[in-house]
């Protein structure tokens, strides 16, 4: 399969009056045409980020400070915010993590559907754009006559829905999916997950779902990255990741689940707190949380090793000369 | 959207109808109970040299002597019927004299209100069009400038360039002797305080559009229109004006009052027979009737124009629309 989107070492930071935030590190992965990828990681450390700065939806205070994007074949590393206008919606586009506010109160849900239908293909008439709002609000599984609600008219859910929608609205070939289902209750979250695989099998959208949720990354994913602190720590596929993790926060994260705890005892958590972005920390900025870290994990970042033809993770642990450390995750996560 | 534009329509007009009656009789009341003597404005300096039977004889004559209530009810009665008595110090119709003042007020309020409301919507777009680029600083600059200089200090330094130094203009009136209805003259004499007026008002309003759609601009759905393709141009007309335009609306119609009437300092420097120094003046001297009408006027004004914003808001905001928030869909 093709590559439809190729990130190399990628770094963005916030300017801030404290300094600079470096909310993405040296982050590289790609994307193949028709595939889902999944970034996990805990809230803040920069899932969130990496997606916008791919689509340049930042504030202004955000920067790319290296790296490279390359989207369907073209540069788009340095684009202006015009030429990223052409681009938006049709290329890529994105569903957002609050389906309440996403929406602008004021306009009828389906003419936020129909705007998105015209941006672009100005010249298309009145009956051909409802025609596409209705097949499309079909494809997301809504009657047609939900057209005419008013956002606070449609209950969470259906909101999402609508949203995603519009996002698909001109057939983009990758969606930006940034915690689509964290708003919403359990019921309709899986429900969502499974419209996201649904339309990602019959449109071909190749999928980028953020989540901090290891349960929705098992139910939606091809792939799986780890992210942690702006780093990619862990890369490989959902088999990988679930069955052969490597990198000890990878299996902190699985520990941490509660399908995984046994009963009568207490919850996994990880000990400590991520390291602020302010002023990362010299080395791995897991090691201070891990207790497999050694020395040299607090002297210089590991590099990625790479395990299998996509599984790769950056862990010192990895090199020959580590001393061997079974993972604890045993069973797998299906069990 | 689902409901009776009838019974709407009565709703509204009884509402207004009783406002109207607890302002006429809040004004009455205030107005006689506050010390003074409504002889004084009838009499002028005379009325001190009023022997007693003279004053009783006169007061009997005004019905000053019946009790308070009867007074009201008598006004009431009257009013109802189209005549709202008359001005003590004129001696005439009060609706003669509002009449003749009002025509110069509204020429220059309300020229006034028209180019701030549509003025200060241009101004904030381009701000936010160009937030933060030299456009919008320099607008910016010149506009916290303009409304920091009070009224009349500007009306005075505009008199001072254009009427003493270049004798361009005149400096005061409405109109030149003898020519109450020649309109380009009319003009010549509006041009100065009108300049006050909307340099005075309108940067506050034009600044609160560029913030208000500032703030739109940071909202979440901002960022699925941003997604969906859409440039700053289209999201700020389409969605951000559309959302402020409420508050915009409701903040215009309490402006009308106060632009329409509130153009107190200006008529003042300017010698501007207007509305604002009558009102004044029927306050100060006890005019009872003819202070009662300015307010009842100005308070109709004001009823009026918040009944049509909340009329417009809520063609504009769906989630105000009476019965337009109840069925929510709970099925997703």
């Amino acid at each position: 399969m093709p590559e439809l989107l190729n990130v190399k070492n990628l770094s963005v930071s916030f300017r801030t009056p404290q300094g600079e935030v470096e909310a993405v590190r040296d982050v590289s992965f790609s994307v193949k045409a028709g595939e889902v990828l999944a970034i996990v990681g805990e809230s803040g450390c920069g899932k969130s980020v990496l997606c916008k700065s791919i689509l340049k939806l930042l504030p202004v205070t955000a920067q790319i400070k290296s790296g490279s994007i390359h989207a369907d074949g073209m540069d788009i590393t340095s684009l202006s915010e015009r030429e990223m206008q052409k681009l938006r919606g049709r290329l890529f586009s994105m569903v957002f993590q609050d389906p309440m506010t996403a929406l602008n109160p004021t306009i009828p849900a389906g003419r936020q559907i129909a705007e998105a239908v015209r941006v672009h293909r100005p010249r298309a008439a009145g009956t051909e754009v409802r025609c596409r709002v209705e097949s499309l609000l079909t494809l997301v599984g809504l009657t047609p006559e939900k057209a005419q609600l008013y956002p606070h008219q449609l209950s969470g859910g259906m909101r999402q829905r609508c949203v995603m929608a519009a996002a698909l609205a001109s057939e983009p070939k990758i969606l930006f999916a940034d915690e689509p289902t964290t708003a919403l209750d359990v019921t309709v979250q899986a429900q969502i997950l499974d419209l996201l695989r649904e339309i990602q099998q019959t449109l071909g959208t190749a999928t980028v779902l953020v989540s901090h949720d290891l349960g929705v990354v098992a139910r939606a994913a091809d792939r799986v990255a780890v992210m942690y602190a702006g780093k990619i720590v862990e890369i490989g596929t959902v088999e990988e990741i679930f069955y052969d993790p490597r990198h000890p926060y990878t299996w902190g994260l699985l520990l941490a689940l509660p399908s995984l705890a046994r009963e009568g005892e207490p919850l996994y958590a990880i000990p400590g707190t991520p390291p602020s972005l302010l002023h990362p920390p010299k080395g791995d900025a897991f090691a201070p949380r891990n207790r497999y870290a050694l020395a040299i994990d607090y002297e210089e970042a590991p590099p990625m090793f790479q395990i299998t033809e996509t599984h790769f993770a950056a862990t010192w642990l990895l090199d020959e000369r580590a001393p061997p450390v079974e993972s604890p995750v045993k069973g797998g996560f299906y069990g | 959207m689902r409901r009776n534009p009838f019974l709407y329509g009565l709703q509204k007009l009884l509402l207004f109808l009783a406002s109207m009656l607890l302002l006429s009789v809040t004004v009455f009341y205030a107005a006689r109970l506050a010390p003074g003597d409504p002889l004084v404005a009838y009499y002028g300096e005379r009325a001190e040299k009023l022997t007693p039977e003279e004053r009783t004889q006169a007061e009997e004559r005004l019905g000053l002597y019946d009790p308070l209530h009867t007074q009201y009810l008598r006004w009431l009665s009257n009013a109802l019927r189209g005549d709202f008595g008359m001005s003590y110090k004129y001696k005439t119709d009060v609706l003669d004299i509002i009449g003749k003042r009002l025509n110069n007020t509204l020429l220059l309020g309300g020229t006034g209100f028209v180019l701030i409301f549509a003025l200060s919507p241009v101004l904030g777009i381009l701000c936010a069009r160009f937030e933060d680029r030299p456009l919008d600083r320099l607008l910016c600059r010149a506009g916290a400038l303009s409304s920091c200089i009070p009224e009349f200090w500007l009306s005075l330094a505009l008199i001072l360039i254009f009427s003493v130094w270049l004798r361009l203009l005149p400096s005061s009136g409405a109109y030149a002797v003898g020519k109450a209805r020649d309109w380009g003259d009319r003009l010549i004499h509006l041009l100065l305080p009108l300049t006050v007026v909307v340099l005075s008002h309108l940067w506050y309003y034009a600044y609160m559009i560029r913030n208000k759609l500032l703030e739109e601009i940071r909202a979440n759905y901002v960022l699925l229109a941003k997604a969906k393709g859409l440039n700053r141009r289209q999201i700020l007309l389409r969605h951000c004006l559309r959302n402020i335009l409420p508050p915009y609306f409701s903040m215009m119609a309490i402006a009308v009052p106060h632009i329409l009437g509130g153009t107190y300092v200006t008529e003042t420097v300017f010698s501007y027979p207007g509305l604002g120094a009558l009102s004044y003046e029927s306050a100060r001297c006890q005019d009872t009737y003819l202070l009662m009408a300015l307010c009842l006027f100005s308070g109709g004004a004001v009823m009026l124009c918040g009944m049509l914003a909340q009329a417009v808001n809520e063609r504009l905001d769906p989630r105000i629309r009476p019965g337009g928030g109840m069925e929510v869909d709970h099925f997703g």
